[in-house]
């Protein structure tokens, strides 16, 4: 058996993950630790597993991984813990809140020879998937520009406070796109220009943000990060991508595969989601990665370079101009 | 009635004479083209006449209005020649391709007196107008971000001129400024243009931009052009307020799709279709309106001023592609 536990359960993803696990049976769920009490204590009860007052006790169970879901600040603290317990780590995106704290948890995991992985569950998108290969096919010619966006609503509580998110809607919703496009192409990011501003919401985070990126290969992208979905917005919000080459263009819209649906019960229209769960995907690859000696598919230092465009993104809103990644 | 002469007798031309034949008020009395066919062809089905030299066209004392739909480098020329004869000018976007020939255009028509209107056209698309209509009556809230795309193929021509960057300014110049003028319509003065575009390679018929503008009143709009879409013309919209949202794209709004089965059985697929009513025409609303500011003696419902700002962001936009650097506009 595959012995995992779970640290913190301050962000939602860490839910889906959970039931992630249960379902896969070379995995023993060992227990779930969070400083909020009742956090962890409900979180332990949905997942029928244990709860554990203290990160320390649980590390001590002898695990071969734990997935990292605390707030986005705390992820050195947490990866430092786990490393000394030499644990294997999944690690919720964005890597971390600034650049010097991925390359020490980075640095750290390096030393004490455990395996970080950065939770990008977008590339188990089977859309996301099958249209990367479309692009890398060469069927489009030259790659030469990316429309992007990965639209949300405004999430709320600690995503909303900086000193726990590192910002808001850029921080939070440009990782996962900058890590497809790297993915994609092999390109890597060499200047972000950024317009931000909070724009529907009243708080001391951005709630909207747009960025366009230059890559080495001379291929441009914009990517709109906005929190910018109504409250009345039939979905949470998108993961969109419009590749424009020189043979054609090719577009992945990762959450469409729905049924739509009316209802009168609370005059509601709303999305009900029927597409594959990325999540399974991302859980099982990394429960293939504890099992074997192999690299993770997505290591530590992809996600520093996703986190960096976003912190140019920041330096480019602060300077009003294009800023090197 | 007024006597109408349209110079450039090319797709946008024909489009303009048939809206000026079935208004009520104006009538195709000349058809000048560089092209003797082209220009004889047109004038042939509304029985007017045919020229292909301007100064003799504008001695005809007979003719009210020049309506100008040639490439954007003749512009210049037909509008000051024009109104020095004291016709109403009508001109299609862009109005120029500089800003210089733009003022001294709007100029020209101030001093001579005639009204001149500049065809962006957008501002009478009833999907355009209606948003603008829903933005003033606060419906999504103040306005924060705002995403709009448009365009297809890389526009046929005679003289190919498109493909050339400088003569048309490519798909920034020549497409986006229909966006960049409805979104200074409807949300206010730009401050600030990024852009990223394709321009260079025109002459091999591509060009693709996607251009970042910020307001005065702070919001921020993402503008897509292309030139790269081989699926059809796409246009859409999307303005996301502090109280709601309003979307669109003309896809999904088009009432009529049809397919025809091929020969071998496989699908022949023809555009999506959005009819309107005759007098809903965009074409036609705006030409009435010119007509009625030329009758009332009333403001240009598009002034030159209007047309050189919306000029202002495209040259904005094309500084910072060939630069790499942000914009500032300033008035």
């Amino acid at each position: 058996m595959i012995r995992v536990g779970m640290m913190s359960f301050a962000h939602m993803h860490a839910g889906s993950y959970a039931a992630c696990l249960g379902q896969l049976p070379q995995v023993e769920l060992v227990g779930v630790a969070d400083e909020d009490e009742a956090r962890g204590r409900a979180a332990a009860g949905t997942n029928n597993t244990d709860y554990y007052d203290s990160y320390d006790n649980l590390l001590k169970q002898n695990l071969d991984g734990v997935v990292i879901c605390s707030e986005n600040s705390r992820h050195l603290e947490m990866t430092g813990m786990a490393a000394a317990a030499g644990v294997d780590i999944l690690c919720e995106k964005p890597i971390s809140t600034n650049a010097a704290d991925a390359r020490e948890m980075i640095d750290i995991c390096r030393s004490a020879k455990v395996r970080l992985q950065t939770a990008f569950p977008c590339r188990f998108s089977p859309a996301v998937a099958q249209v990367r290969e479309v692009v890398r096919g060469g069927r489009l010619g030259e790659v030469v520009a990316v429309k992007a966006t990965n639209h949300g609503r405004m999430p709320g509580g600690w995503f909303v406070e900086p000193q726990f998110s590192g910002g808001g809607a850029i921080i939070d919703h440009t990782v996962h796109v900058a890590d497809l496009l790297r993915w994609y192409t092999g390109a890597e990011a060499v200047e972000v220009y950024a317009e931000s501003g909070t724009m529907f919401n009243d708080m001391n985070a951005e709630d909207a943000g747009l960025l366009t990126i230059s890559y080495d290969n001379g291929m441009f992208a914009t990517l709109d990060t906005s929190w910018s979905r109504p409250k009345s917005f039939p979905t949470w919000g998108d993961v969109y991508m419009e590749f424009v080459g020189t043979g054609g263009v090719a577009s992945v819209d990762a959450f469409v595969q729905r049924l739509d649906l009316y209802s009168d019960e609370n005059m509601t229209y709303g999305w009900s989601g029927w597409g594959s769960n990325i999540d399974i995907g991302l859980i099982r690859d990394w429960v293939d990665c504890l099992s074997s000696d192999r690299e993770p598919s997505i290591t530590g230092e992809d996600g520093l370079r996703a986190l960096e465009v976003a912190l140019a993104a920041y330096r480019s809103v602060g300077s009003g101009k294009p800023e090197p990644v | 009635m007024f006597n109408v002469a349209v110079i450039g007798a090319g797709m946008m031309g024909s489009l303009h004479a048939g809206h000026y034949d079935a208004l009520p008020d104006s009538r195709v009395a000349a058809v000048l083209d560089v092209r003797p066919d082209a220009a004889r062809a047109l004038a042939e089905v509304y029985s007017a006449t045919a020229y292909g030299d301007i100064e003799e066209m504008l001695a005809d004392g007979s003719i009210d209005i020049v309506s100008i739909t040639t490439p954007t480098p003749y512009h210049k020329e037909c509008v000051l020649k024009a109104a020095a004869a004291g016709k109403h000018v009508f001109c299609e976007k862009p109005i120029a391709t500089t800003l210089e020939d733009g003022l001294e255009m709007t100029e020209a028509c101030r001093r001579a007196g005639v009204v001149f209107m500049v065809g962006h056209v957008l501002r009478y698309f009833p999907e355009y107008a209606s948003a603008k209509r829903l933005i003033e009556d606060g419906a999504v809230g103040k306005v924060g971000m705002v995403r709009t795309s448009r365009g297809g193929s890389f526009p046929q021509s005679a003289g190919d001129w498109y493909a050339d960057k400088v003569k048309s300014g490519g798909v920034t110049m020549d497409t986006l400024i229909h966006d960049f003028d409805w979104l200074r319509w409807s949300l206010g003065e730009v401050v600030r243009v990024y852009g990223k575009g394709l321009l260079e390679r025109a002459a091999e018929h591509k060009d693709y931009a996607l251009i970042t503008l910020r307001f005065a009143s702070g919001a921020v709009a993402h503008v897509e052009g292309t030139w790269m879409r081989p699926d059809g013309f796409k246009t859409s919209l999307e303005i996301a307020g502090s109280k709601g949202l309003i979307a669109f794209n003309n896809e999904d709004s088009a009432p009529i799709k049809l397919a025809f089965a091929g020969s071998d059985g496989a699908g022949v697929e023809a555009v999506p279709q959005s009819p309107l009513s005759a007098e809903d025409d965009p074409y036609r609303l705006e030409l009435a309106d010119f007509l009625t500011a030329i009758k009332s003696g009333g403001e240009s419902p598009i002034s030159g001023a209007d047309a050189v700002e919306a000029l202002k962001i495209s040259l904005a936009a094309l500084e910072s592609i060939t630069t790499g650097q942000p914009v500032e506009i300033r008035r």
